[in-house]
C-alpha cells in the first residue's frame, strides 16, 4: 500500500471567485474522500446490519437516507447497497476495514478513485442545484441526512445533504467531475461561486 | 413526461428511467422448441390499453421495476419491484 497518492481530478481547477460578485456566494470545495461500495450477499441483510453496527457503529440506513458514526458515513444507494465514505487517510484504508467487517456477508469495492466528491454550501446552494436537479430539495421534502441519486446535467450524481446551512456533498464519477463542475459554475454564476 | 413512483426513491421523472419492454413475456424452459423461442423473442401484444412494462430506474436506484401503464393515456396506475406481480385490469 505504498502507491503514490493519486492526483485529484479537480486539482487543475482555478481556485477563488467565479461568476457574479455578491455577499452570499456558493461555497465549493473538493474534500478528499475514501469511498467504498458495500453490496450485501443474498439473504445476509441481518448479518450485514449487525456487522455495520459492530465495525462502524452505524445502523444501516434505509432508502434515501444516510447514517454517520465514528467518522464514517453510510449512504443508501440502491436496494442492498451502500456507499461508505470517510475523510481520506491512506490508500485503501477504509476498503480494508470494510472488507474485514463484511467478509462473510457482503462484497466490498473501493471506489475512492472512481468517484469524486464536490461539497457545496451557502444560502444559494438549493437554488443553484435546482437549476439542474429534478428532485425536490425544499426542507419539507429533503433535509440533513437525506441522499438521492439523480442525473444532474445528464451526469449521474449522488446528492447528499450534510447540514441545514444548507450544505450538500455531490458525488459523481471522477471522469465526469470536470464537466459537472463546469455546469455547477454556470448554475452558481448569478450568486457567485467561491472555490476553496 | 411521465412521473413514475419508484418504490425505493419516490416519484421521479421519466428521463431517469429506461423502457425495457413488455414485462409479461416469459422465457421458455430448456425443453422449449424453436417455435416457442421465436414467439418469446419476437412476438409482442402491442395492446391499446393497460400494459405491464419493465422500466429500469437507471438514474436512481438502478433496479428493474414493473409498471402498469395505459398506452393511450400514459396513466401510471401501479409500480412494483421485479419479483412482485402486477395484474392487468380487465385483460
Amino acid at each position: 500500500m505504498s502507491a503514490p497518492e493519486p492526483v485529484h481530478p479537480l486539482a487543475g481547477v482555478a481556485r477563488g471567485r467565479h461568476g457574479a460578485a455578491g455577499d452570499a456566494p456558493l461555497r465549493v470545495s473538493f474534500p478528499a474522500r475514501d469511498i467504498v461500495q458495500v453490496m450485501v450477499r443474498r439473504g445476509q441483510d441481518a448479518a450485514l446490519a449487525a456487522a455495520m453496527r459492530t465495525a462502524f457503529g452505524i445502523d444501516a440506513p434505509g432508502p434515501g437516507h444516510t447514517a454517520s458514526g465514528s467518522g464514517v458515513t453510510a449512504i443508501w444507494i440502491q436496494p442492498g447497497q451502500w456507499l461508505l465514505t470517510a475523510p481520506r487517510t491512506t490508500e485503501g484504508a477504509l476498503a480494508v476495514r470494510a472488507a474485514e467487517a463484511f467478509s462473510t456477508c457482503a462484497a466490498v469495492a473501493d471506489q475512492s478513485h472512481g468517484r469524486t466528491t464536490i461539497a457545496v454550501s451557502g444560502a444559494s446552494a438549493r437554488e443553484a442545484l435546482s437549476r439542474g436537479c429534478r428532485i425536490d430539495l425544499h426542507p419539507r421534502a429533503f433535509g440533513p441526512g437525506r441522499a438521492a441519486s439523480t442525473p444532474i446535467a445528464q451526469i449521474g450524481c449522488l446528492v447528499h445533504q450534510t447540514d441545514a446551512a444548507p450544505s450538500f456533498e455531490l458525488t459523481v464519477f471522477s471522469t465526469l467531475a470536470e464537466p459537472f463542475l463546469h455546469w455547477l459554475l454556470e448554475a452558481g454564476a448569478p450568486f457567485g461561486v467561491e472555490i476553496a | 413526461m411521465l412521473r413514475i413512483p419508484c418504490p425505493h426513491c419516490g416519484a421521479r421523472d421519466e428521463v431517469e428511467f429506461i423502457y425495457r419492454g413488455d414485462a409479461t413475456v416469459t422465457r421458455p424452459g430448456p425443453d422449449g422448441d424453436v417455435g416457442a423461442f421465436h414467439d418469446y423473442l419476437y412476438l409482442r401484444r402491442n395492446p391499446r390499453g393497460w400494459q405491464v412494462e419493465w422500466w429500469q430506474h437507471n438514474g436512481g436506484c438502478r433496479t428493474f421495476l414493473k409498471v402498469l401503464r395505459h398506452t393511450v393515456t400514459h396513466e401510471v396506475r401501479a409500480v412494483a419491484t421485479a419479483t412482485e406481480t402486477l395484474e392487468v385490469p380487465g385483460a
